[in-house]
């Protein structure tokens, strides 16, 4: 009887915080709690920047300064708002910056690298792949603007509705659905200049 | 988590709900035929992993640890401004108010015509001529004599005035 009165007393390793509650646990400087937010947040963070950068070397560090500017900015926060929407925030415009200074960069140098030749016959019937859906997305997505890009990502594979994808850029909704919609365009024309056994798919079913 | 078969009989192009697609992105053998119903789903199906970071998550949390940790003992010991921001800003706007003041009066003194054109009005009225200053308030020796002293004329310039010196020890003192 003791001991099951004793199990349902809550514990500090049993009561699982909310991140609103983190971050005030954080901001009373307990470290540990900021170490419980960055694993709780790890996967979320590190998944947008892997979907947005292509990259997985790149990704792990810019998810490590993402979790650093949380950090020092964290007295910021205003809990009256969703924590996911303002750590999105954070993550998409370290992420664009990232894109954007590695997309001038690549303009410079590997400019001829962009024509890739498929060698599959476009009359082939073509099983998908999960890996090769991956390695299809990072060779189109490379047409989409770093900001076009992001919400692509936020959409199709993040599942966030345009109305969170505003808040989070801090732009209207009709913006993110004009990028969504030149996003799938630009992909789908890319897709059938080099992948046409993929476009196939579209021009079937249409 | 759905079966494949109750997957395959309700997809339908554009009707892909948040349970549709768990079970697309966990499923092989679902992928090819849902591609074949909506080709929108092609990336769609590459969301919902959890994505871990090469290292592990472990490894990720102690590098962010100890990078937060540097963070914090290289802000220990950066000095704090003593100023906070907008007293900054206020010593840069009074730095660029005495900056320009002291170009205005500096161009206004050096190319404003009007101030010119009275300097040169000024520059042409004659000058007064200097009032001869007084220099002496004794007077003036006419003829002086005495076996004991020097006298030295000086050459005269031609005017009436003669100036001479007397070297004589027993000269008054008052003269």
């Amino acid at each position: 009887m003791a001991a099951e009165v004793l199990r349902m007393i809550p514990t500090k390793e049993t009561v699982e915080l909310d991140d609103r509650q983190l971050v005030e646990q954080i901001r009373q400087g307990d470290d540990r709690a900021f170490e419980t937010l960055v694993r709780r947040k790890t996967s979320k963070v590190y998944g947008l920047c892997y979907r947005v950068i292509g990259n997985s070397e790149d990704a792990k560090d810019i998810s490590q300064l993402v979790f650093l500017k949380l950090w020092e900015n964290l007295e910021k926060y205003d809990a009256t708002y969703a924590f996911d929407t303002w750590l999105y925030r954070m993550v998409t415009n370290v992420a664009i910056d990232f894109m954007r200074s590695k997309q001038s960069r690549d303009n410079a140098v590997n400019s001829n690298l962009r024509l890739v030749k498929t060698s599959i016959d476009p009359e082939q019937t073509v099983t998908v792949q999960r890996k090769e859906v991956e390695s299809v997305f990072n060779a189109v997505s490379n047409v989409l603007s770093p900001k076009q890009k992001t919400i692509f990502v936020m959409s199709e594979m993040e599942d966030l509705r345009s109305s969170e994808i505003a808040k989070v850029l801090g732009c209207r909704e009709s913006t993110v659905r004009n990028h969504l919609f030149n996003a799938r365009k630009l992909m789908q024309a890319q897709l059938k200049r080099r992948f046409p056994e993929y476009a196939r798919l579209w021009e079937e079913s249409r | 988590m759905m079966t494949c078969s109750y997957f395959r009989a309700n997809l339908q192009p554009g009707n892909a709900d948040a349970a549709m697609l768990e079970h697309l992105r966990h499923c092989d053998a679902c992928l090819d035929f849902a591609m074949n119903v909506d080709p929108d789903l092609f990336f769609r199906s590459l969301g919902g992993e959890e994505l871990v970071p090469p290292g592990g998550i472990d490894a990720f949390v102690g590098d962010v640890m100890s990078q937060v940790r540097v963070h914090d003992a290289e802000v220990a010991i950066t000095p704090r401004h003593a100023v906070s921001a907008w007293q900054r800003w206020a010593i840069a706007a009074t730095a660029i108010v005495g900056i320009t003041g002291a170009t205005i009066a500096y161009r206004y003194e050096h190319s404003v015509p009007a101030r010119q054109n009275v300097a040169q009005t000024l520059l042409s009225v004659p000058a007064a001529k200097p009032r001869p200053a007084i220099t002496a308030t004794k007077s003036f020796v006419e003829t002086y004599s005495s076996h004991d002293a020097t006298i030295v004329e000086m050459p005269n310039d031609g005017s009436d005035t003669k100036v001479v010196m007397i070297f004589d020890d027993k000269l008054p003192a008052d003269l």
